[in-house]
């Protein structure tokens, strides 16, 4: 096959003009653009019935393993040397609604413009950004919501980001 | 740049990326629905209507986010209406589904001469029928109250610009030009799948017809089950 699409282009070289060979390229161009439009057309009615059989089973996503159980209580994960705790209230944690987040660091120097992004591993929701401000020293607080997804996904990603440290990743199930 | 510009700017891009990725999934099979019930008329602008209809909700529920300053308090607002917009456009695409591929037992809805007797089959009838493109408007408003998870995020972040502003009609115009900026964004995905699903040789091809047929038949069962179930 490689072959013969270098046979296909040599030939269009070292003559242009000829006619065979400008349809050779015509027919095969065709039908790389009909496999491509093709794939794009069907794309949105087959990801349905896959969004379907997710709802279905309603649980997370293969290879985004929940690390969390904020329904019962705050979170601890270490991250260079500290301990970061995230805890969401009020309990039970439900989407929809307005929500505090509490982020908890130990063992290291204050945090400056700490900041937590809210997502669903592997959709892209949108920029969800909670902007967190010092209450007392190394706990810092900001409120955010956390939205429904109407595919009935239930599991959400909080990335804790400390700018000077890093940031660490909290994977949870909340109640719609 | 100032922050609000800088803000406008990445919903913008957010509807972009996020209309390639998550609107073709969930809104694809709509879309695709109106594409095929055209039938080999124009689509553009049909699409462009449809899609100005869905922008045009979007800005109002913006403005709305925008006075309240608070996103729960409009969404808990709406949550019926969204449910039922859920399980009409699912009900919209198991029937376009049903009637591409003949499998409906009052005959063709699509006004090729043997519309049914039913209030939805006649309403379908007109759908397909209408000469005027302009019936794709009123659909594209309707179906902007779908629910979507970026959509919320969207709102979220017009809540929040509406709760920096000096007066409501500022917070209104703030929520407004962001969720604009949103579902410009989206455009280009959802009219480049509407244009590419409406193409002569996919609609010449009986089999492929028949396989989206199906395929559109099962995105509009799993719309109604996540309607009932919203």
């Amino acid at each position: 096959m490689k072959n013969q699409i270098y046979d296909v282009l040599r030939t269009a070289l070292e003559n242009p003009m000829d006619q065979g060979v400008k349809n050779m390229l015509k027919g095969f161009w065709i039908s790389v653009e009909k496999s491509l439009i093709l794939v794009i057309v069907c794309l949105p009615i087959l990801m349905n019935p896959v969004a379907l059989w997710d709802a279905i089973a309603a649980g997370p996503t293969p290879g985004d393993v929940v690390n969390c159980d904020i329904q019962r209580g705050p979170c601890t994960q270490d991250l260079a040397g500290m301990t970061v705790t995230l805890d969401i209230l009020p309990r039970p944690v439900r989407a929809m609604k307005d929500l505090e987040f509490r982020v908890t660091v130990s063992g290291g120097n204050p945090v400056k413009a700490a900041y937590i992004d809210l997502g669903m591993p592997g959709m892209d929701m949108g920029p969800n950004r909670v902007e967190l401000r010092p209450v007392k020293d190394n706990v810092y607080e900001g409120e955010g919501i956390i939205v429904r997804c109407p595919s009935g996904r239930r599991t959400w990603k909080a990335t804790v980001t400390l700018p000077e440290s890093g940031k660490v990743e909290f994977l949870f199930d909340v109640i719609y | 740049m100032s922050s609000i510009d800088a803000l406008y700017f990445l919903f913008l891009v957010t509807g972009f990326t996020v209309g390639f990725g998550h609107c073709i999934g969930m809104c694809g099979p709509i879309v695709v629905s109106l594409s095929l019930n055209l039938k080999g008329k124009s689509v553009l602008i049909p699409h462009l209507l449809y899609n100005a209809g869905r922008v045009i909700t979007y800005a109002v529920l913006g403005g709305l986010a925008g006075i309240l300053g608070s996103f729960t308090m409009l969404a808990s607002s709406i949550v019926s209406l969204q449910k039922g917009v859920l399980v009409f456009a699912g009900v919209l695409v198991l029937f376009m589904g049903l009637a591409m591929a003949g499998g409906i037992p009052f005959g063709r809805i699509f006004g090729d001469g043997g519309a049914g007797s039913s209030v939805l089959s006649k309403w379908f009838g007109r759908l397909s029928a209408a000469k005027s493109p302009i019936v794709y408007l009123p659909l594209g408003l309707l179906l902007g109250l779908l629910p979507c998870g970026p959509v919320y995020t969207a709102l979220i972040a017009s809540a929040r610009a509406g709760m920096g502003a000096e007066s409501a009609l500022e917070g209104f115009f703030s929520g407004m030009s962001l969720m604009i900026a949103f579902g410009v964004g989206t455009l280009p995905s959802l009219v480049l799948i509407g244009r590419l699903s409406s193409m002569g040789w996919i609609r010449s091809r009986p089999l492929i017809y028949k396989i989206s047929s199906g395929l559109m038949v099962l995105a509009g069962i799993y719309f109604v089950i996540q309607g009932i179930r919203y």
